[in-house]
């Protein structure tokens, strides 16, 4: 009899237990399904490509520079330290830098002018747009209003004023400065930012941009200020 | 008794490895069933310990319950209330009523042994 009766929950028990798993299985869904359509996954692929061909770019300038170190080991290895340290530095943006670019001149509407209306400095907020508009292209250096942007600069309201590494830029107008590697890259931002609706932008703030033609030679200055990388770290070696 | 927990166990790693998963819009039934069962089998325990359990009784309950809360909720989805709530309810409260017997039978249980062992 007792033998029976705990046959009989084991049964029950054994149900009991299918039918939470189960239950618990299906309240634990995958956490998320993939819902991205063929484009968004173009996209998603087109992306990871330029990754990988700046990785690839990447190991190429490093497999150079290691064939230069292996070639002046004999010779001098201060001189080709030396100039790792200088391209290093070139690409910091700690060094004044000359080559084909274009200057924008950020200057105050016609209509404001016309009409009288205070002419406010830029907004921090437009500025960044407008930066990371020219930042699309690659190989970009700039500087505004003589301020030397570099990768850890910041654009931000410091007391009522637009600073760039800290320092109050200019009411307008005020000049951009961009160095762009190539000439045509300079001619290609120069058709960039000529169609771009972020010029439209601007003019609500009552200011107007003068997108001056690609140069040969334009300089932006060095960044002068003191690197703080105080919450860098180096990076483990594999 | 181990063979009963044996069965759970056996149970729930079956239900865990297989993987299986019904659709969403039935999770609500099989909560209740769940419910319906746990409180077959607490009734069950009970009148085991009171020396009434009939294995019919038994066996039919848990059937008839589930399929009866079940019903229920079906019919409640298709009505627009919430009747799946009448069936949570009173399987909830039986349940607690089931093992608050099933306590003070184990209690009275306890404390008789522990007296005769006093008086032996």
């Amino acid at each position: 009899m007792k033998k029976k009766v705990f046959s009989r929950f084991t049964m029950i028990l054994f149900v009991i237990g299918l039918m939470t798993a189960i239950q618990f299985n299906t309240i634990n869904e995958p956490d998320s399904r993939d819902t991205r359509d063929v484009w968004e996954i173009r996209q998603e692929l087109s992306r990871e490509k330029q990754l990988h061909s700046e990785l690839l770019s990447e190991i190429g300038t490093i497999d150079e520079t290691l064939e230069k170190y292996k070639e002046s080991e004999s010779d001098s290895p201060e001189q080709a330290l030396q100039e790792t340290v200088e391209t290093l530095r070139k690409e910091a943006g700690l060094t004044e830098l000359t080559g084909p670019g274009l200057r924008i001149v950020i200057e105050p509407s016609p209509e404001a002018v016309a009409t009288g209306q205070n002419i406010e400095q830029i907004s921090p907020a437009l500025l960044i747009r407008f930066v990371n508009e020219i930042n699309r292209f690659n190989a970009i250096d700039l500087a505004i209003d003589g301020k030397r942007l570099i990768n850890t600069s910041p654009i931000r309201d410091i007391n009522g004023r637009t600073t760039v590494n800290g320092e109050p830029i200019g009411t307008p107008p005020l000049e951009m400065t961009i160095v762009a590697g190539t000439f045509e890259n300079a001619e290609k931002l120069y058709n960039h930012l000529n169609a771009s609706p972020i010029l439209d932008n601007f003019y609500i703030d009552n200011l107007s941009v003068d997108v001056k033609r690609p140069q040969k030679k334009i300089t932006i200055e060095a960044y002068n200020e003191e690197l703080e990388l105080d919450h860098l770290k180096a990076a483990e070696g594999e | 008794m181990w063979l009963s927990i044996l069965g759970l166990i056996l149970g729930v790693s079956l239900g865990l490895l297989t993987d299986i998963r019904i659709p969403p819009e039935y999770a609500n039934y099989l909560s209740i069933a769940v419910l319906a069962a746990l409180d077959t089998l607490f009734g069950g325990i009970r009148a085991h310990l009171q020396q009434v359990y009939d294995d019919k009784v038994f066996v039919s309950g848990f059937f008839f319950n589930i399929m009866l809360a079940a019903g229920l909720a079906f019919l409640g989805v298709h009505l627009g209330v919430d009747l799946y709530l009448a069936a949570i309810f009173a399987f909830g409260v039986r349940l607690f009523q089931n093992i608050a017997v099933i306590r003070r039978i184990l209690l009275n249980k306890w404390t008789e042994k522990k007296e005769i062992r006093e008086s032996v």
